[in-house]
């Protein structure tokens, strides 16, 4: 067996240890590589950018908690935009942790002190029912929350005292690790603006319904939410990832690299191998 | 050292997880089996206040009768759980779900996954993006044709269809690898930035 064709035989533990390296290296000596911002971040950014202060946003955490790490940068840095703005958001979920990471995305809020409860922010907590439930929040907030996280009779709260549905907030962004499918169908009929952020495994999945409008905006993954606090001139968790991002990618090009040369030399040798 | 203990019992469990890509072992194992347990425990405690907040509030404040219904269904859920012979019981909620769940999606499916997209895809051919668009489309579409027999055009276009496929195969799985390294950067972070400050 040739060098070339050891290539696809490493044993898998020495691949964990190199990208574990790969990753911690450039986290510890950060190498400042550039980061552009994508049409798509910019457009979620301008969209926000227009928001007035007063308007509301309904604001939905639907991702779990194993994919917070892709997902939470580019919901804090968006909270935070809007508090910046003066913007009042609804904070609710379809997924059982939802209410979890909401109250984990405040505690990285600086703004969120100068906030009231029930004036200027609500978390609503989780509804289930996945699809009917989006729908059944999306038609009726108070009728589908009649208390929030805090057990407080929705009623009472004064953030929602014009708020009926999705039609009566100015706009809705929600984060997800599932699909944006199903917001796309039961969320902008409504007719308000509809802003994705998304684990970067759903994210071609959900390109389409930018192209068609259907989407104002999506954020992709980390990189999305670094763009963001690039955009904000306000780097945070997000930020402070990219240079290992684009190391671990650069890893694994040349892994696949690799095991495609070990590849086409063992074809060759076998194809020979029959020829003889 | 973190002196917020949460950040201890995270970074150890992060480890403890991230041993199994050595080999499986019972610190692996004893973090699954937690991992499973607090699920539970947690998922327990949010259904109970979601039955606080959807049934007993609008009952008892309100006077909200209907609220009985889909609790009645749900408790049907678990007639099984009563006796064996009452196994047919929880087959009218599965149903209600299903036919619910069913018509919310398909009523709002035509017009998002397919009109709309349709409209997206009659576009005029002013910009490269939209030649991509077009194309990609009609030859992927063609690629699909299965039930008569490929004139040389349609082989062309199938050919092309199939090679938009494994662009689109390819940059799913490129986002894959961005998400998971995303994920492994953040429990990074956790163990050598907030618990061991390693990283500065």
């Amino acid at each position: 067996m040739s060098i070339v064709e050891r290539l696809g035989r490493i044993d898998n533990r020495i691949i964990y240890t190199v990208l574990i390296i790969v990753l911690i290296w450039p986290l510890a000596n950060p190498l400042g590589l550039p980061v552009s911002v994508g049409a798509n971040t910019r457009r979620t950014y301008e969209a926000i950018d227009a928001l007035e202060s007063g308007n509301v946003v309904l604001f939905w955490a639907g991702y779990s908690a194993s994919g917070a790490g892709d997902v939470q940068p580019q919901a804090v840095a968006i909270a935070r935009h809007l508090f910046q703005q003066g913007v009042k958001i609804i904070f609710l979920s379809d997924v059982v942790e939802g209410p979890m990471l909401v109250e984990n995305v405040i505690t990285n809020i600086p703004e969120i002190t100068s906030q009231t409860y029930g004036v200027d922010w609500v978390n609503l907590g989780y509804l289930a029912g996945g699809e009917n439930g989006i729908s059944a929040a999306a038609k009726g907030l108070k009728e589908a929350y009649p208390l929030d996280f805090r057990g407080n009779p929705t009623e009472s709260l004064a953030l929602l005292a014009n708020i009926e549905t999705a039609g009566d907030v100015d706009m809705t962004v929600f984060f997800t690790t599932q699909n944006s499918d199903m917001y796309v169908r039961q969320v902008y009929p409504y007719g308000k603006p509809l802003i994705g952020g998304l684990i970067n495994t759903i994210v071609p999945q959900a390109e389409p319904y930018v192209n068609s409008g259907q989407l104002t905006g999506i954020l992709a993954g980390l990189r999305g939410g670094a763009e963001y606090e690039l955009l904000m001139k306000q780097p945070s968790l997000g930020l402070a990832a990219m240079d290992a991002q684009s190391i671990g990618h650069l890893l694994f090009i040349l892994l696949i690299g690799m095991a495609n040369l070990a590849y086409f030399a063992q074809r060759n040798r076998l194809a020979r191998k029959v020829g003889e | 050292m973190s002196t917020n203990p949460g950040v201890w019992v995270a970074a150890i469990l992060t480890v403890f997880v991230y041993s199994y890509l050595y080999k499986e072992n019972l610190f692996y194992q004893l973090t699954e089996h937690l991992y499973v347990g607090v699920a539970a425990g947690y998922t327990v405690v949010i259904a109970y206040t979601n039955l606080q907040s959807s049934v007993w509030q609008p009952l008892t404040a309100k006077g909200d009768y209907l609220v009985l219904v889909p609790s009645l269904l749900g408790l049907m859920l678990f007639a099984p759980f009563i006796s064996s012979s009452l196994r047919w019981v929880k087959r009218l909620p599965i149903a209600v779900i299903i036919g619910i769940g069913t018509a919310l999606t398909l009523r709002a499916t035509v017009i998002a996954q397919f009109t709309a997209q349709l409209k997206a895809t009659i576009i005029p051919l002013t910009s490269i993006d939209s030649v991509i668009i077009v194309l990609g489309t009609l030859a992927t579409l063609s690629y699909f044709f299965f039930t008569f027999r490929q004139n040389a055009a349609l082989r062309v276009s199938s050919e092309i269809g199939k090679w938009v496929i494994m662009v689109t195969f390819g940059a799913a799985f490129g986002n894959g690898i961005m998400g998971r390294i995303s994920l492994l950067i953040a429990r990074i972070q956790l163990v050598f930035q907030e618990w061991i400050p390693l990283i500065k």
